[in-house]
């Protein structure tokens, strides 16, 4: 019953934050000075006559009263209908679906993987506190969180794509080499291992910072120092009693820094010319392609608050102290 | 609020040698901003040169793809990206301060609205919606600040509202609202001493994500391309190919160690601004 509760106040948080950004995303080429034509429909309004223009406006509606277009407006896009992009000739939603498939695996890899580091390194840190180990690691990470996160993936383009010819400088496969099976798979994990890399050398940091802090407190913790007193073997203790009992702050971080992921995405699949979302939306930034702009942002954000909501659900599985808390 | 609390401060962070370096670094950079017509020797809008040159004597760090000198670029560029960091980090310490401290005063409704709101700003992916609120309003240097200020003031928003809601509970300000002194003689007084030095140490963080945004933003084409900040260096060295070729050393090197050395000089010194503020921190850390 508490988690129900618990779960139903953040459902009604979600909806609304989903319902800002749509209006946000109706308002904004509405608001701009100018006619919304040049954002809605990519028309070079200076050389139409008024009754060019009027026809414009007519067809993409923008006649109607500001409901009417609201109304339109959110029932297309629950039917998954971003609209037409005006530069690249195609409905959006067909660009979403080709693209996306690739920031998910990108992500997903990433977040797999720079949970697991940082919750190794983390936990080093923690069990080591003030030696130069931990000294070492947190100076890393804190120079780590201080780049640029496009200019790491530059650096590692010029050193190992460019100047040593180790991995591919662009893309997520190689074009019209029409590569089958096995030989397609090890061809898209050559391309995406630099990438990989730029992305988790960013995303580490949080985890790894979150566990320190949590591994930390926990080492304080009475029964640890009974468990020493008792004798139990330092493997034991590291490993059974202070790293488990550590993980569940992670577990937050896991999920909510998915948004975190998929903005630098953004930057970072730019820098690789790799085809998923977030290079799509530079590409919509660089021709001005204003419904494509929309349409990702929309994506990327929606995607987010589906993980923070996946989170919600699962976290009070994890500690059955936070549904009560909050109840 | 008295200067001998003042000179603690100042004893305090400079005393510690992360504190230290820090505000080294700053200064630094201020001194370069401001002297930077005198340190750099070329105008960085004149083509003065071939495009795409080495580095040589006369040229540090080679030209770009126009021919202008890219050391001179880069040093000014140090005003650029300064300056967005520095006024998006105070204007959204300006917001936070507001929000948290009526926040955190008032209570009740208008405190849960208003934290309704940080939260739903909060879940929001903020370099995707800057991205977008960037391209409507268009490259520039205002735009850009704007841009980044309008979304970064949710997180200090929050721990202002906290550190308001500790003072509130404090003797002093009870005492003073019995013997019926009026709101904004409780809020200068009593209030607004003890907000300021946590409003610094955010201030200094967030100048230092900023920069880093600021970069990003510049990265992908929506820096003002008229003053060039360390970021739009980067876009063109990207748009050009450098990456190609090993003019990556001069082009693409510098400006990334640049942005990383005073995002850096921010973070360290706002960590120790932190720990001063924060007493059970020093202990934490051995």
């Amino acid at each position: 019953m508490y988690k129900f509760k618990f779960l139903y106040s953040k459902m009604i948080q979600y909806v609304l934050v989903i319902f800002l950004i749509l209006t946000l995303n109706f308002l904004l080429p509405r608001l701009m000075p100018g006619s919304p034509l040049a954002y809605l429909a990519g028309e070079d309004v200076g050389l139409m006559t008024s009754e060019e223009k009027q026809k414009i406006l007519d067809k993409h509606g923008l006649n109607d009263s500001i409901t009417t277009q609201y109304i339109d407006y959110l029932s297309n896009i629950f039917t998954g209908d971003f609209g037409f992009s005006y530069q690249q000739k195609v409905p959006i939603s067909d660009l979403i679906e080709d693209r996306l498939p690739w920031t998910l695996l990108l992500t997903g890899l990433n977040l797999v993987i720079s949970t697991i580091l940082g919750v190794i390194f983390g936990a080093m840190a923690a069990w080591k506190r003030g030696t130069k180990t931990d000294i070492n690691l947190l100076t890393g990470f804190m120079f780590l969180s201080a780049m640029p996160s496009f200019w790491i993936g530059m650096i590692l383009v010029s050193l190992f794509a460019s100047k040593l010819g180790w991995f591919p400088v662009f893309g997520a496969e190689t074009a019209w080499a029409d590569y089958q099976g096995m030989e397609r798979l090890l061809d898209i994990g050559h391309h995406m291992i630099l990438p990989l890399i730029t992305l988790i050398l960013i995303s580490v940091t949080t985890t790894f910072m979150t566990m320190r802090y949590s591994m930390l407190n926990v080492l304080g913790e009475d029964y640890i120092q009974m468990a020493k007193a008792k004798g139990v073997k330092e493997k034991t203790i590291k490993y059974k009693h202070a790293m488990r009992n550590a993980l569940l702050p992670v577990a937050t971080v896991f999920m909510l820094s998915l948004g975190f992921m998929l903005g630098g995405a953004t930057v970072i699949e730019t820098v690789f010319a790799y085809p998923g979302i977030g290079r799509l939306m530079f590409e919509a930034v660089v021709s001005r392609d204003y419904p494509l702009i929309q349409a990702t942002f929309l994506i990327i954000t929606f995607s987010v608050i589906i993980a923070n909501f996946i989170a919600d659900i699962l976290y009070p599985l994890l500690d059955p102290k936070v549904g009560k808390e909050n109840g | 609020m008295d200067k001998e609390k003042w000179r603690s401060y100042w004893k305090t962070l400079t005393s510690s040698n992360l504190g230290l370096i820090g505000i080294g670094i700053l200064i630094t950079f201020f001194f370069i901003a401001i002297f930077a017509p005198l340190i750099a020797p070329y105008d960085p809008s004149e083509r003065i040169a071939p495009p795409l040159m080495k580095p040589n004597g006369s040229f540090l760090l080679g030209t770009n793809d126009v021919g202008q000198d890219i050391f001179s670029e880069l040093i000014y560029g140090t005003r650029v990206s300064l300056l967005i960091g520095i006024i998006a980090a105070l204007i959204s310490i300006v917001i936070g301060c507001l929000v948290g401290v009526v926040s955190g005063y008032f209570g009740g409704k208008i405190d849960s609205l208003l934290m309704r709101f940080v939260d739903l700003i909060l879940v929001i992916p903020f370099l995707p919606l800057m991205i977008l609120m960037a391209a409507f309003v268009g490259p520039s240097f205002w735009n850009i600040i704007l841009v980044i200020s309008i979304i970064s003031w949710a997180s200090p928003a929050r721990v202002i509202r906290s550190q308001v809601l500790t003072l509130k509970t404090k003797g002093f300000v009870e005492a003073a609202k019995s013997i019926g002194t009026n709101i904004s003689t409780i809020l200068r007084v009593h209030i607004l001493p003890g907000v300021i030095p946590i409003a610094l140490a955010q201030f200094v963080m967030a100048a230092s994500h900023s920069i880093l945004i600021e970069a990003s933003l510049s990265f992908l084409g929506l820096g003002d391309p008229f003053t060039k900040s360390w970021g739009t260096t980067l876009y063109y060295a990207q748009a050009r190919g450098a990456f190609l070729t090993d003019s990556w050393i001069w082009w693409i090197l510098p400006p990334g160690l640049l942005i990383t050395a005073l995002v850096v000089g921010f973070a360290l010194t706002g960590f120790s601004m932190e720990e001063i503020l924060n007493p059970r921190l020093r202990k934490g850390r051995s």
